[in-house]
């Protein structure tokens, strides 16, 4: 029972991180109808951004702010001059064009730190403590408790201020919101920022675990996909809990299942996602969306 | 000028005349090549299948797929089994097919389900998943290290060198596959792929099956894989895990939008794409590949989004632009006119009267 619970704190300290990058991604599509594959990539890079304050002598949370601020501009930067042209157009390209992005700010990483593994500071402390019989990491507990913060905070953004309401309505619809006199443009710069942001979030609170390489994330993106398509690309209560439904069921899967183990566990919820396509293709919270020509 | 030559080459003899000029020079090509060079054109042959498939599922049919390269994988891990354990060559190469050709079947089958994104989704997840399956199916696939298998040396009979002969072996099989590709996108298939990209209600009203249409378009495109796979092995002799990883996964993705999305012979460009350009960022600083993959990608998407294939077209309208309208004839003002309606509206082609004209009309097809 112990080896148990301790299997499912851990799942839901991983989750977090895919909650994180899979809320970002929710984020962008709900604003714009993409999906950000370039989101793990931003995420690496503003760790690495990060990194390079606390290389620099600053203290790490100075680091980490500085890092978030950077992060909120590059994406609003990103959707102004790389997005907004394709804004509108061929989703298909404009998909394309993230994953040039994504190719992009891995080669940017890779080009300016090189494809070393880099020891990043952890913001926590690493002793653990006994919490029902199980063994936690305080570092693990702090991030799981920072990202609920962060989901508290986006949903009062979300809900309670003027902000949140005229991001939804350009969510929603983006014409009309331009006739009610809002700024669309400068909202979905907002929004990319905000994802940005969040991706900062979730790399530099990962980037301890599983030291800094261009490609850290690149696992994590498939995993917070795979917790988008469960949960339902219009739903962020939905991919959180697909996302922390993930971390737990891979880290059960991995160790009583051992056919499956530790290398294969990430084939884990696709299995799960073909199971799930095939009897509610719209994913586990998302709307049946009406098509009309 | 460019309304006469285009006149000129759709004659048919003169299209014949050049078919069987570029087929002599193929064929004659390896003998006088330096091995270095018909190594790396045959590697393009391997990757210009690759990117082919791609471009039925991608170009033709609008359903982005990020896992092209497992399927690559796959057909190779399949061919290095069967080649180890004896079988005949020919099935070896129809195993590696139809291996690459169900698996797709299977991923499409539950992926089309979703619309929109989300085959672009789980087939991120193929690259991801077969890199550590592969490794742990160790039996079969040597694990981390690889297994190699050698079948391509050119028997004694030939007289030929292993370079030129696993040139035949990759000319044979490619030119088969741009063939059979070319007549697929421009028979009624063709004309299924285009409608669903466009737009699926639509299709769906005209009686084509959306979801159908998706899977068979990812089916194709994955035994085109799983026939680059073959090539790969023919040509390389060897395949590890290495083989199938993301990275390659996305190259792949960007060699099909530069050479030219929803064109048979921007296929080809992206084959040399790929092979070419990593080849001379990494003689100049191996880190700036990847750097310069996005750089690029971004670059065309931006500048040229029918990629390279399409700089003759874009050449022609800006030297017509710039030359006046008074040199060109009738015909060469009528063209730009039939452009724009096919661009906006290639579901509802006309059928073109001239067969040689669908040629350069189904490669126009690619989107804004």
């Amino acid at each position: 029972m112990g080896t148990f619970i301790q299997l499912v704190v851990d799942g839901l300290a991983t989750g977090s991180i895919y909650v994180a990058l899979a809320l970002a991604i929710v984020l962008v599509n709900q604003a714009t109808g993409l999906i950000n594959f370039a989101q793990g990539g931003m995420a690496v890079l503003s760790a690495y951004i990060a990194y390079a304050f606390v290389q620099l002598g600053l203290p790490l949370v100075l680091a980490i702010l500085i890092s978030i601020i950077l992060s909120f501009l590059l994406g609003a930067v990103v959707e102004r001059f790389l997005l907004r042209r394709f804004e509108g157009g061929d989703p298909d390209t404009a998909v394309v064009v993230t994953i040039g992005l994504l190719t992009l700010v891995t080669g940017i990483c890779a080009v300016l730190w090189g494809y070393n593994n880099l020891g990043f500071p952890s913001l926590f402390p690493l002793t653990s403590v006994e919490l029902l019989g199980a063994v936690v990491s305080v570092r693990s507990l702090a991030t799981a408790v920072t990202i609920v913060v962060i989901m508290v905070v986006l949903q009062l953004l979300f809900l309670r201020t003027k902000l949140g309401l005229a991001l939804r309505a350009v969510a929603d619809n983006p014409a009309s919101a331009a006739f009610s006199g809002l700024p669309v443009g400068r909202l979905l710069m907002v929004g990319w920022g905000l994802a940005a942001t969040l991706g900062a979030i979730a790399g530099v609170l990962v980037a301890p675990q599983l030291t800094l390489t261009p490609g850290m994330l690149d696992t994590a993106l498939v995993y917070a996909l795979a917790a988008v398509i469960l949960g339902g690309l219009d739903s962020p209560i939905g991919c959180v809990v697909a996302a922390s439904a993930i971390g737990v069921l891979e880290n059960l899967v991995a160790v009583y299942i051992p056919l499956i183990g530790h290398d294969l566990k990430i084939a884990v919820p696709f299995a799960l996602i073909f199971v799930i396509l095939i009897i509610r293709p719209q994913g586990l919270f998302g709307r049946k969306v009406v098509v009309r020509v | 000028m460019s309304a006469a030559a285009a006149t000129t080459a759709r004659r048919p003899w003169v299209r014949i005349v050049l078919a069987a000029v570029v087929a002599v020079v193929l064929i004659a090509a390896p003998l006088v090549l330096p091995a270095f060079a018909n190594q790396t054109l045959v590697r393009i042959g391997v990757y210009a299948v690759a990117v082919l498939g791609l471009n039925i599922v991608m170009g033709y049919t609008g359903q982005v797929n990020l896992g092209q390269i497992f399927f690559v994988g796959l057909g190779a891990y399949v061919t290095a089994y069967g080649v180890n354990q004896g079988w005949n060559i020919l099935l070896v190469f129809v195993a590696a097919c139809a291996v690459a050709g169900v698996v797709g079947l299977l991923v499409a089958l539950a992926a089309a389900r979703l619309g929109g994104l989300a085959i672009a989704m789980v087939t991120i997840a193929l690259p991801i998943v077969g890199v550590p399956l592969a490794k742990r199916l160790s039996d079969f696939t040597g694990g981390s290290q690889g297994i190699s298998a050698r079948f391509t040396d050119a028997p004694e009979w030939s007289g030929l060198d292993n370079d030129q002969w696993q040139f035949y072996i990759v000319l044979v099989v490619a030119a088969g596959a741009f063939l059979l590709a070319r007549s697929l996108v421009r028979g009624k298939y063709g004309r299924a792929f285009a409608a669903v990209r466009e737009n699926e209600a639509v299709a769906a009203s005209m009686g084509i099956s959306p979801y159908r249409t998706k899977v068979l378009a990812f089916t194709i495109a994955s035994i085109f894989g799983g026939a680059s796979g073959f090539l790969y092995l023919a040509a390389v002799q060897y395949t590890s895990p290495e083989t199938l990883s993301f990275g390659h996964s996305i190259s792949l993705l960007a060699a099909m939008v530069i050479g030219g999305a929803g064109s048979i012979a921007g296929s080809l460009l992206g084959g040399a794409y790929y092979v070419f350009v990593p080849q001379l960022t990494n003689a100049i600083d191996p880190n700036l590949t990847t750097i310069s993959q996005g750089a690029i990608l971004l670059a065309v998407l931006f500048l040229l989004p029918g990629g390279l294939v399409s700089i003759p077209r874009v050449v022609r309208r800006l030297t017509r632009r710039y030359a006046g309208r008074s040199s060109t004839g009738r015909r060469a003002m009528a063209r730009p006119a039939a452009e724009t309606s096919q661009q906006t509206t290639p579901a509802h082609r006309p059928v073109p009267d001239a067969a040689p004209e669908r040629h350069e009309q189904t490669e126009r097809q690619d989107g804004p």
